[in-house]
């Protein structure tokens, strides 16, 4: 009997606490008192599955976020998804407090954001990496979304004309003429990266052999770390990650075996100090302050928004000092060429495992 | 680790005549209900990681409260998050009462959903009364299937499930990458997003608050479905003769085999009702929520099924609440996030200390209470 | 595909690099649940080991501190463990569970804050691989060994000191003899709660060496859930193993070289087809149930696993 009561009471404290809290809308930190009328916007994020430390899209994302609430005066929040079925809420919620811009990260909220952008037309919304899906998964472009989109390849390019420069040349460590990539998983934002790669190897330096595996995983290090020494073990001298977490471990088997790697997303000079000669820049973050921005200044474009060479949302990271002058201003040319559209990167993979 | 010549550690107990609805609800309130000093304990360890974050421990826990209840929206979304934790919760329920550890939840729910989804895509035109119980028979289906071969490989080579449900959970895993980024499953107009086919109308089930009431609920039929799962669980394990082997068969094979069952036989029946159950909630998940079969889609489902048989001492109405829990802590925990910058991990912590104080208390006090009384299965031995 | 793909040299060194950390798990796993606890924490041991000992060789430079800080953590998890399933006689798998969420949660959360924007540092003191340049002239078993990393070598000493242990010694009996019939033992003066306590710290060690082993001595960084469920294969592996050291190795070792394949077979061809990368990925899952089918069979758990002890005399 003494139990039946206490749970009682529990249930019973829960309601309570349920009643006095009412509605959505009640005071809540990190939003001021003041509503969406532009003058303090709110901004919200949502992340996918992977976490915050994803050290891939999330947590760039979460950079142009903070970046944006130091810089722009608004104010923001995030909300990190469990699991895909979180989507949903977790961006409806976001719009039932009217905050003024709702940020979803990645292809798999497309659908989430469609219907969530079509219930509350009177919020803003940005995918990255994708655009507003209906159900039947037709693209359904909406006025109050923005689809950011990148040009992966063409940062691939370009430090795929890094690694090429050097493989030709046999710079440094970089002696058997031969260069890998390891993926995640083959699917179109990780491959695109893979493909420019590939094309500017086989465009600058024909003669270099290209390998290509995947992980099967954007986590597990020690995998990511097995396919980097299979690779090696095949005479690869540079290897690019397009693996989030399960690259560091790609980087680990160049370090380990004494040749280079390049990163992805972000600058990861600073992972392998001397093994990583350079990135492939993803400025997720840049864009994400861009769009905050938009909705600050009221210039928000809905549709497609593409982050490419020509505007700067992606290119290459910081150098070693072992990539050699040629290398390097071969990379900057590439960079010119594609953005003044001389040069197209491929998209799709040549070289597959 | 449990298995069949084994007492099932959390087993029904010293019960004998099959009890009522409102007996086992007793029971579960009565004996191993979470009495509010446990719960408190645990808040107030959460708390103290919640200052040492540098956080406001009331702050957190209303923003806790409020996001699982506070508003109807909010509910109907705790109740989302809820379903398939309840199929999966019974899968793994069922198989503990009969003295298997099915952590193959997971694995039968993703198959449950592979079946749900190339059904409902392959026949979409059908109108609904003819595809949606084609979906929930494939769905069923599946997951039975993918149990089924766990029971096969147990009664016939005596391999220990808990070796084989922990391989086919991975396994599933991969066979779903292949099938939904390159292989013959992958939808036409994915865009490079890993996903089935969009299973067609007929097959989605609807959502059962109208706007009117909730606004932009998602609460879908599936709830219905789950429902008749629970009381199909409760019905078959205390109302027919093949759920009173089955229990026999879970308090000790010994006994079971006097009363002259076979246990091969019903390792794998009960499996494949357990892949049944967990099957169903893939589908419920494709039919309600997600309209096609996304990769990764179902992260843990199977995994906290786990937990919430045990806490609902793999009876009905326990594993009903037991999984509002979690669908608190998860909706609840996002606004937790969200509305009072509480780390989700943060939320992960409080969890586990709930988790980890009710299986303390709840034993203790079930055994304290028991005192006295032999065990079962020291008869049997 | 090439019979190096398969049975080359390199892929038996991966083998076992890859096998080791399962290993570590499954010899924790066996040496509890010989004493009858079950303990599923394993993974989180595992993972708190692979934290905090990233934490230490960061602070101290030392590798040698960052092990044995790596080795506390996880006894430090699986004490609760202990602590809740001996004396307060919890439900045991609850309580396992329990443990791997709040492991996840708190090393998931304390790398964001300490090491959120950067990463782990690039230059951290690293258990070092021993290269044995005597074994090079060797052709085969030469190049698998030569170049293994240290735990991977503790870890194989510590199979066959543990299943000496565990079959040869007076203590080891003590242990086996807890988990079969605890009141049996018990009655001939064998302290059942001391030698439960020791096995379940005992498992919280050897799996948090594993989770040290990955972080230090295989990627010398952190990312978060990065055991990614090995702690788990260890219990498959352990009752694959039937509960002894060295059946847990060669259950291990299988698993290893199943895994070792998925990533030496990719861009393999078997005839004109290549086979696909993700499909790949389910070998060391595939191998393991063709072995268990095949060749083991039936296992037996210790009698009183799992089962909370009353001892005489208390409450």
């Amino acid at each position: 009997m003494k139990r039946i009561l206490a749970f009682s009471v529990l249930a019973a404290t829960i309601v309570a606490s349920c009643a006095t809290t009412g509605t959505t809308t009640s005071s809540s930190a990190p939003s001021s008192a003041s509503t969406a009328t532009g003058q303090h916007p709110k901004i919200g994020l949502v992340t996918d599955v992977g976490g915050l430390n994803d050290k891939s899209f999330n947590s760039l994302a979460d950079a142009g976020r903070l970046q944006a609430q130091a810089q722009l005066d608004v104010t923001t929040s995030v909300t990190e998804s469990k699991q895909q079925a979180d989507y949903v809420p977790n961006l409806t919620k976001y719009a039932q407090d009217k905050y003024d811009l709702v940020i979803g990260v990645g292809f798999l909220m497309q659908n989430a954001v469609w219907k969530v952008a079509t219930q509350f037309p009177n919020v803003k919304f940005a995918i990255i990496d994708g655009a507003p899906n209906d159900d039947a998964g037709n693209v359904k472009n909406l006025p109050n979304v923005a689809n950011l989109f990148f040009k992966e390849q063409e940062a691939g390019y370009v430090v795929g004309v890094i690694a090429a420069m050097m493989a030709k040349n046999k710079v440094g460590a970089a002696t058997h003429n031969t260069v890998c990539s390891m993926g995640g998983i083959p699917i179109p934002p990780v491959d695109r990266y893979i493909a420019g790669y590939q094309d500017a190897v086989k465009t600058v330096s024909p003669t270099t052999k290209i390998i290509n595996g995947y992980s099967n995983d954007f986590v597990d290090q020690q995998k990511g770390k097995e396919v980097g020494l299979n690779h090696i073990a095949q005479g690869c001298d540079i290897l690019f990650q397009v693996a989030g977490g399960s690259g560091l471990g790609y980087i680990a088997a160049a370090k380990e075996k004494g040749v280079y790697a390049i990163g992805v997303d972000a600058d990861q000079i600073a992972v392998a100090p001397g093994t990583v000669i350079t990135s492939a820049l993803k400025k997720v973050d840049v864009a994400v302050f861009q769009t905050i921005r938009s909705v600050r200044l009221s210039t928000f474009k809905a549709g497609d928004n593409s982050f490419n060479a020509a505007n700067g949302g992606v290119g290459f990271g910081a150098l070693d000092k072992i990539v050699p002058a040629d290398a390097k201003a071969a990379a900057t040319q590439a960079l010119a060429d594609i953005t003044a559209g001389k040069i197209t990167p491929k998209d799709t993979v040549q070289v597959k495992p | 680790m449990t298995q069949l010549q084994e007492p099932a550690t959390t087993g029904p107990g010293a019960e004998r005549p099959a009890p009522s609805v409102r007996q086992l609800t007793f029971q579960f309130a009565a004996g191993p209900a979470i009495p509010v000093l446990s719960v408190v304990i645990a808040l107030v360890l959460g708390a103290i990681f919640v200052l040492f974050s540098g956080n406001d421990p009331l702050r957190a826990y209303a923003a806790l409260v409020q996001g699982a209840f506070g508003t109807p929206y909010d509910i109907t979304e705790t109740i989302v998050s809820a379903i398939p934790l309840v199929l999966t919760g019974l899968a793994v329920a069922v198989a503990f009462r009969t003295g298997l550890f099915n952590i193959g939840a997971q694995g039968q729910l993703l198959v449950g959903a592979l079946g749900a989804g190339w059904a409902g895509a392959q026949f979409a035109s059908l109108p609904g009364f003819l595809l949606m119980p084609i979906v929930i028979v494939f769905g069923i289906g599946g997951g039975a299937l993918y149990g089924g071969i766990v029971g096969l490989l147990k009664a016939v080579r005596g391999v220990n499930e808990v070796i084989t449900t922990i391989m086919l959970n991975y396994t599933i895993v991969f066979v779903i990458h292949w099938l939904l980024q390159a292989g013959p499953m992958t939808a036409q107009n994915a865009f490079g997003t890993p996903a089935s086919t969009p299973i067609g109308a007929g097959a989605r089930l609807p959502v059962i608050i109208p706007n009117e009431l909730v606004l932009f609920s998602r609460l879908h039929a599936g709830l219905f479905l789950a429902a008749l799962a629970v009381a199909f669980f409760w019905f078959l394990l205390w109302h027919t003769p093949l759920g009173y082997r089955l229990r026999a068969v879970g308090l000790g094979a010994r006994a079971a085999a006097q009363a002259g069952i076979d246990p091969a036989r019903h390792m794998i029946l009960v499996m494949a009702i357990a892949g049944g159950f967990a099957g169903l909630g893939g589908m419920i998940e494709v039919s309600g929520v997600f309209g096609r079969v996304y990769d990764g889609f179902s992260s843990s489902y199977g995994f906290d099924a786990i937990a919430v048989a045990l806490l609902g001492k793999n009876s009905p109405l326990g594993i009903v609440f037991a999984a509002l829990l979690f669908g608190a802590f998860v909706h609840g925990g996002a606004y937790m996030q969200s509305h009072a910058g509480i780390s989700s991990n943060l939320v992960a912590i409080i969890q586990a200390f709930v988790l980890f104080v009710i299986a303390a208390e709840s034993l203790v006090r079930s055994l304290t209470r028991r005192r006295g009384a032999r065990k079962p299965m020291e008869a049997i031995a | 595909m090439t019979w190096e793909m398969v049975v080359g040299a390199s892929v038996f060194a991966a083998m076992l690099r890859l096998a080791a950390p399962i290993a570590l798990a499954a010899l924790g796993g066996t040496m509890t649940e010989r004493s009858g606890v079950t303990n599923i924490a394993l993974e989180g041991s595992m993972l708190v080991g692979c934290f905090f000992g990233v934490v230490a060789a960061d602070r101290t430079h030392n590798v040698w501190i960052a092990l044995a800080v790596a080795l506390l953590a996880g006894m430090a998890l699986a004490a609760l463990h202990a602590y809740a399933s001996i004396t307060l006689r919890a439900d045991q798998i609850v309580s396992g569970m329990a443990l791997n969420i709040l492991a996840l949660g708190l090393t998931t959360y304390l790398d964001y804050q300490m090491y959120g924007t950067t990463g782990t540092p690039a230059d951290l003191a690293a258990v070092p691989d021993l290269h044995l340049t005597f074994l090079n002239g060797i052709p085969y078993v030469g190049e698998a060994i030569a170049d293994q990393n240290s735990i991977v070598w503790a870890s194989l000493l510590l199979v066959v000191a543990l299943q000496v242990f565990l079959f040869r010694t007076v203590l080891g009996l003590r242990w086996r003899a807890v988990g079969e019939h605890p009141r049996a033992a018990e009655t001939v003066g064998v302290d059942v709660r001391r030698i439960r306590y020791a096995a379940v710290l005992a498992s919280g060690a050897l799996a948090a060496l594993g989770g040290a082993y990955l972080s230090l001595g295989v990627v010398h960084s952190f990312t978060d859930g990065m055991t990614g469920g090995r702690g788990f294969i260890g219990l498959a592996a352990m009752i694959f193993g039937r509960w002894t050291p060295l059946g847990a190795l060669a259950a291990s070792l299988i698993f290893g070289y199943g895994n070792a394949l998925s990533t030496s077979l990719q861009g393999a061809t078997v005839g004109d087809t290549k086979l696909p990368v993700q499909l790949l990925g389910t070998l060391p899952y595939i191998l393991t149930i063709l072995a268990v089918a095949g060749f083991v069979g039936r296992s037996r758990a210790p009698a009183a696993d799992g089962v909370p002890y009353e001892t005489e005399g208390h409450a």
